[in-house]
């Protein structure tokens, strides 16, 4: 068995926004372990917080309070540009630039070799014959697949998935939700995962973060926090979809 | 031909009355405007003859530098006022008109292409800080408007470990472009479509058509000379203030 080895340590991270009137919290006081090869399901509300969070973790905000400490070493000492090359995040909406699938990928890695491109191709399970196809007349499923193979390149130790399956239909969300489980089993990437599906989340397995108004509210297996919650707030949240 | 006295300007104000005819006959609502830029064009050009008339007589350096800092403030104030979205941008047009207006004449005078005198450098340096005010508003505009609609976009390629250079690459071009364009047409037609105005003017004043010539050709490489640097300065600091050393797209300057 693997001895559990921390990748992200999460300590007293805030983040606030100015609004009109008065900054508004949107992560609150989160403290959490991120430990290597797992998959960790961040559940919660529509406005939880859960993007906001995921954010901050790729460092695309900067936290008002608190740090991210990745393999060690403190956000601030990592250069950005550095550190999300280790930290891959997959947005929402996938996002590949004008050019073709092989120009996506070598924009995330241009030290990729022919083999490399053959090996994500095969497992991000895009069609070969695309490889060098414009970008621009493909659906959407495609396009998530290929923004995960562009992530992949930079062989990261983590990946963000800011809900990647809510665009799609129910036949492309479980093809990616299981590309994601195979990548864990075959790279040991740790994944975190944004969801607000509790049944996505079991289907996942791994483990689970509610969050709720910005705040860290339940811990455990996905079964556990979904299922069983030990707080108030998470039984309130018991059973529901998560809109 | 005499050159126009208070009389003629009278007179061709018959222009004018014809211009805002036709609008009212057209209901094109724009005789208050044109009201008032007539009479604002008159009173400022009039001011500006009798300033110059004074800077002339006088050959002061000083007052040369003050009246060229002045055109430069009113240039940068007119372009942040076009660019209301984006907070700051005053000292961002501020530099870029600055510098670009600066370095152009200052090779001009090294050079001595031409020499400082109030009555080369002032009317000069009209023309070099206007356009560069024009070049600076497309600038700022265009990149701040291509940054905030490709949101995703800049952000992608953020999370793909680029800096913020790289991230607007494409639409810093974009940009630089849409800043000197009018100015690269300009110096593809001149002679054909447009006779400019300072080879006109010279050319009305008396002047030699060939000498007159000679000199529009240094006022277009001068004009191309400081709409890029302008343009530059401009894209540089705004794309700049756009990111913050983590490279992190920051829109709370909006």
């Amino acid at each position: 068995m693997n001895t559990p080895a921390a990748i992200l340590e999460i300590k007293n991270l805030v983040r606030e926004v100015p609004t009109k009137n008065s900054p508004k919290t949107i992560v609150r006081n989160i403290s959490y372990t991120f430990e290597k090869g797992h998959i960790y399901n961040i559940l919660g509300p529509s406005g939880a917080g859960k993007s906001s969070f995921l954010r901050l973790l790729n460092r695309l905000d900067e936290p008002t309070r608190g740090q991210v400490v990745f393999m060690g070493s403190s956000y601030d000492q990592c250069p950005a540009c550095g550190l999300r090359r280790q930290i891959g995040y997959l947005f929402q909406t996938p996002y590949l630039f004008p050019g073709t699938v092989r120009e996506n990928l070598l924009f995330a890695e241009d030290k990729l070799t022919e083999e490399d491109i053959r090996h994500l191709v095969k497992q991000c399970r895009i069609p070969p014959e695309i490889i060098d196809d414009s970008v621009e007349n493909l659906s959407i499923g495609e396009k998530q697949r290929i923004a995960l193979a562009r992530l992949l390149a930079m062989k990261p130790e983590v990946i963000l998935l800011d809900e990647p399956t809510s665009a799609l239909d129910p036949t492309y969300t479980r093809a990616i939700e299981n590309l994601i489980k195979s990548i864990v089993g075959e790279t040991r990437v740790t994944v975190i995962m944004v969801t607000h599906n509790p049944e996505q989340a079991l289907r996942m397995g791994g483990l689970a973060l509610l969050l709720v108004a910005g705040e860290l509210v339940e811990t455990g297996t996905v079964d556990e926090v979904v299922n069983n919650p030990r707080t108030e707030t998470g039984r309130r949240y018991k059973g529901k979809e998560l809109q | 031909m005499n050159t126009p006295g208070f009389i003629e300007v009278f007179l061709s104000l018959a222009l004018v009355a014809l211009a805002i005819g036709l609008t009212v006959w057209w209901k094109i609502p724009v005789q208050k405007d044109m009201s008032l830029g007539s009479v604002r064009a008159f009173v400022q050009l009039v001011a500006v003859g009798y300033v110059l008339k004074y800077i002339f007589a006088l050959e002061s350096i000083l007052l040369v530098f003050l009246a060229m800092m002045v055109m430069i403030t009113v240039g940068a104030y007119t372009a942040s006022e076009r660019v209301k979205k984006i907070k700051g941008t005053f000292v961002v047009a501020f530099l870029a008109i600055f510098i670009g207006s600066a370095v152009t004449i200052a090779v001009l005078l090294l050079l001595k292409v031409i020499s400082f005198e109030a009555r080369y450098v002032i009317p000069l340096a009209g023309m070099i800080i206007s356009n560069s005010m024009n070049a600076t508003t497309l600038t700022i505009n265009r990149i701040s408007a291509d940054i905030i609609g490709n949101r995703l976009a800049v952000e992608t390629a953020l999370a793909l470990g680029k800096s913020w250079r790289v991230a607007t690459r494409t639409f810093q071009r974009e940009a630089a472009i849409a800043g000197m364009i009018s100015t690269l047409n300009f110096m593809k037609t001149v002679g054909i479509v447009a006779l400019p105005g300072a080879m006109t003017g010279m050319i009305l004043a008396g002047a030699e058509p060939v000498k007159a010539v000679l000199f529009q050709i240094i006022v277009a490489y001068m004009l191309l000379s400081v709409v890029t640097i302008s343009t530059i300065v401009a894209l540089e600091l705004t794309v700049r203030r756009f990111f913050t050393p983590f490279h992190q797209l920051r829109l709370d300057i909006l």
